[in-house]
């Protein structure tokens, strides 16, 4: 028999600690499945008003409701509840209040990234690796794992700082820009640059151990990692793992 | 009390409020022209509207050479009922093309046509348009969300603060210029205080009026219509909130999102009331507001279906021999994310159109908005002198702004919207601080500082979110999709009542990411739309495009098309005026009107045909469309010249 209820777990960070509150969600109806959103939304409305968490369009477009489900990072419009669930923040990024985490080092680290002038014809047609990675919502699941992100210093400072360290995020978008058939010849070095500045080689050194996972499915060691490091690095790597 | 502190004091030469289309677009022309940015955005950097609509952008001749301006221009004056302002539709037909090619010198690639070199249209012209000039994109709006991203982190000159919740323009008092702007930063736990000599409103729409009855972004909480009055602008139409009334209702994590649109119903879908009754045929035909209509007619009367809306019954599309092959794989192409939400939302057999689907309006999009001009000036109306003045140093752009798109939108228009004016608001705005050298004083933000620090109450007996929750379901009952006088008055009490228990709203001393703060901020700036949508529907008491009165006359074929015009006669209290507009010719209109009852007519011919017969027509308009091999990404309202029907409802 279905049960009526769902007990959750949610870690809330308030006044530098952090702990766990539980949660018994109210089904609307019996045999409702609901998602991880719908809990935090019911749980604002019942217990904890001042509950603070991220969402926007509820149907995995926008990419900014991202929470850790049990450790791994999930959508929380799109990710179905399971009784005991722990809804944590995202321990990739530093945690603000609650299921709040800053964000904006990520993005901080690309400005100026594409000062690139493209006037030239615009009527050229962009081959199907580049749409494949415009598919990227930016929910950053894909720092879970990634053995660069790690190495940034995650305290927060009081003037935005950028992360000196790079992730598949940021590579994905140099790579989207590389590929692009308006970037000119000239600029890609710059583009290599960028991503070695960012620590590329360390990919290159754990590219075989690299597990990283995009949110949307895309696949970010095939599409993005890879043919950076055969461009940046030569073949190498491709050698290697023959 | 003021805790200096807690005041972080900033300069720039250009506030920009909102990191979608029309923030993007407006930082990048302020930014080109060598002045400095501030770009303020409560959302993640982009994180927008723009980044998850279907991605379908009007651009001018894309599929046709003879789309001259003044067709474009006509085109969207007609289809709103001619409450469209001329010059602010000339200038969109005259900046479609230019701004969608900066938006691809910044990244954007859509397919072309190698025989025209001109990016590909989608296959049929579609939402109201008289000429094929819908270019669709790969990943839809999401393509647009890289590209606005990219915008701001291109310009070193552009600063962005994201968590950010900007409060209200502060202005010089003796000349009521633009002197700058008050935000509250969650994430850092500072008010910033920002000197600027521009500040460009691009914070997008009020849907989150009607949560979940929506499908566009939390953010949507009118917060540029509550911050345009409150620094003396007039808002425009405010009654014209664009339902889509194919969404779904249920189960409540789908609820509110889009399942299809009135061209997906196809050449046999009707909509049922719960008695099985078909309420409204050809339904491919008809506008979006039509659509609703039926439903919530039905709905009012006690004829709707378990979750408040009526029945899209697509089943004879599906049954039909020859035909039903063709139809599925129509419905799965037109509009692939509509058909997964309903297909993943309503289960297997009516992902295979074997059962009715439940449907119900959503709020999509406010056509209404800051009164601007073609350059995005926002203005004020006196009505003492009867005049409409610019206020200095003050714009708006995108869906925050009113008077192009009237009681009607075209499919596909609010992308090109945004990119225009925010390009134009942003480059007049580089103009205006550029001409003016004077210095700002200190002290027009004192009053500012003390409003922010007088919104904590430890002592406060309600709860923002919950008041919020309320207000929401009372909007969708009384100023929704269908609305009447009587609860148009009630819905005016309510808001009063509201008005008094936000006084009395707990907000704990903390300026950490403080929640309830947030929630009170939006809590207020949707009360102040609430309000405005509410007074300007009172005042049109007849049906009109996306306002729908069920207690409403007919209007008549002669009247002479107004706007509503609201504005602040004091705080918190709203005024209305009303400005004519100039209508078009009564010739144009018949040819319109005649069209579309043939139209209707030819549907209703087909309908009563012989089954084979009927299956084997449909059957080769279906493989026209499909044929094409272009892929359909979004298919909007009604049909090519459905829109100007509404003229005259």
């Amino acid at each position: 028999m279905e049960a009526e209820t769902l007990k959750v777990r949610i870690k809330l960070f308030r006044d530098k600690k952090s702990y766990e509150v539980e949660y018994i969600y109210k089904k609307k109806f019996l045999d409702e499945r609901p998602m991880i959103l719908d809990v935090l939304l019911q749980a604002q409305e019942e217990k904890i008003d001042d509950l603070s968490f991220r969402y926007g369009c509820r149907a995995r477009n926008c990419g900014i409701c991202t929470v850790d489900i049990n450790g791994k990072p999930r959508l929380a419009c799109r990710a179905r509840v399971k009784a005991d669930d722990l809804i944590s923040p995202l321990s990739t990024l530093p945690v603000i209040k609650d299921l709040i985490v800053k964000r904006d080092g990520i993005p901080r680290q690309m400005i100026g990234y594409n000062k690139i002038p493209s006037k030239n014809n615009l009527n050229v047609e962009a081959d199907v690796p580049y749409h494949n990675l415009t598919a990227c919502i930016e929910c950053y699941a894909c720092l879970d794992g990634c053995p660069l992100h790690k190495k940034n210093n995650l305290d927060i400072k009081d003037n935005n700082n950028a992360y000196p360290f790079g992730n598949p995020f940021s590579f994905l978008k140099l790579q989207r820009l590389y590929i692009d058939p308006l970037t000119p010849e000239e600029e890609k070095r710059g583009i290599i640059q960028k991503a070695k500045s960012l620590g590329l080689e360390t990919y290159r050194r754990e590219y075989k151990d690299l597990k990283i996972k995009c949110g949307v499915g895309i696949n970010l060691k095939d599409e993005v990692i890879k043919p950076l490091l055969e461009v940046a690095f030569g073949d190498q790597i491709e050698k290697k793992n023959k | 009390m003021i805790n200096k502190e807690k005041i972080k004091k900033l300069e720039c030469d250009v506030i920009v409020v909102g990191s979608g289309g029309s923030g993007s677009s407006a930082a990048q022309a302020v930014a080109e022209s060598g002045l400095n940015v501030i770009v303020i955005s409560k959302d993640p950097l982009a994180s927008s509207d723009t980044k998850i609509c279907e991605g379908v952008m009007t651009v001018r001749e894309a599929g046709d050479e003879n789309d001259s301006e003044e067709e474009l221009a006509n085109n969207i004056k007609l289809a709103g009922g001619d409450l469209p302002d001329k010059k602010i539709t000339e200038a969109f037909a005259k900046d479609s093309k230019i701004a969608y090619d900066r938006l691809r010198e910044n990244g954007l690639r859509p397919s072309i046509n190698k025989i025209r070199s001109t990016p590909k249209t989608l296959a049929i012209a579609m939402g109201g348009h008289n000429r094929s000039r819908s270019v669709g994109h790969k990943n839809s709006g999401l393509s647009f969300g890289h590209v606005n991203w990219d915008t701001i982190i291109k310009f070193k000159n552009i600063e962005y603060y994201e968590d950010c919740w900007f409060l209200d323009i502060v202005k010089n008092t003796s000349d009521e210029s633009v002197v700058g702007g008050v935000a509250y930063d969650a994430c850092n736990g500072k008010l910033l205080s920002i000197k600027a000599k521009a500040v460009i409103i691009a914070a997008g729409g009020l849907s989150t009026l009607f949560f979940p009855k929506t499908d566009t972004m939390r953010g949507n909480t009118g917060d540029s219509y509550a911050i345009g009055i409150r620094a003396g602008a007039a808002l425009v139409d405010m009654e014209q909130i664009q339902f889509l009334p194919f969404c779904l209702a249920s189960p409540p994590s789908y609820e509110g999102l889009l399942a299809g649109e009135p061209a997906t119903g196809s050449f046999l879908g009707v909509i049922r009331d719960k008695y099985n009754k078909v309420i409204l045929d050809s339904v491919y035909l008809r506008t979006r507001a039509e659509c609703s209509e039926a439903i919530m007619r039905a709905v009012a009367d006690g004829r709707g279906s378990p979750n408040g809306g009526a029945f899209l019954d697509m089943t004879a599309n599906k049954k039909a021999k020859r035909s039903g092959k063709f139809f599925m794989e129509y419905l799965k192409s037109a509009l692939p994310t509509a058909y997964n939400n309903a297909r993943q939302a309503l289960g297997k057999e009516a992902g295979k159109a074997e059962v009715p689907w439940e449907v119900r309006p959503s709020a999509h999009y406010m056509m209404g908005g800051i009164k601007v001009d073609e350059y995005g000036k926002a203005l004020s109306f006196s009505t003492k002198l009867n005049k409409i003045k610019n206020i200095k140093g003050f714009y708006a752009a995108g869906q925050a702004m009113g008077g192009l798109f009237g009681s009607n939108r075209l499919g596909s228009t609010s992308l090109t919207e945004v990119a225009v004016f925010g390009y134009r608001a942003g480059n007049d705005a580089a103009k205006h601080v550029k001409k003016n050298k004077s210095k700002i004083d200190d002290s027009y933000f004192e009053s500012h500082h003390r409003n922010f620090f007088k919104l904590f109450n430890d002592d406060g007996k309600f709860k923002a979110y919950n008041l919020k929750l309320d207000l929401q379901r009372k909007s969708w009952k009384y100023i929704g999709a269908a609305r009447n006088k009587k609860d148009l008055l009630a819905m005016q009490n309510y808001l009063n009542e509201l008005d008094e228990k936000v006084k009395n709203i707990l907000v704990k001393e903390d300026m950490s990411w403080n929640q309830q703060l947030i929630e009170k901020i939006e809590l207020q700036n949707m009360i102040l739309s609430a309000k405005a949508v509410t007074l300007a529907s009172i005042n049109r008491d007849f049906s009109l495009g996306g306002h729908v009165r069920l207690d409403g006359k007919r209007k008549k074929i002669f009247s002479k098309p107004f706007s509503t015009l609201i504005l602040m006669e004091a705080y918190n209290k709203l005024k209305i005026e009303k400005i004519e507009r100039e209508r078009t010719n009564f010739k144009t209109v018949l040819k319109y009107k005649i069209n579309e009852l043939y139209r209707l007519y030819i549907a209703k011919f087909i309908r009563i045909l012989p089954d084979f017969l009927k299956d084997r027509i449909i059957e080769g308009k279906y493989k026209k469309i499909l044929g094409s091999k272009a892929k359909l990404i979004e298919i909007q309202a009604g049909s090519l010249e459905a829109a100007p029907a509404e003229i005259n409802r």
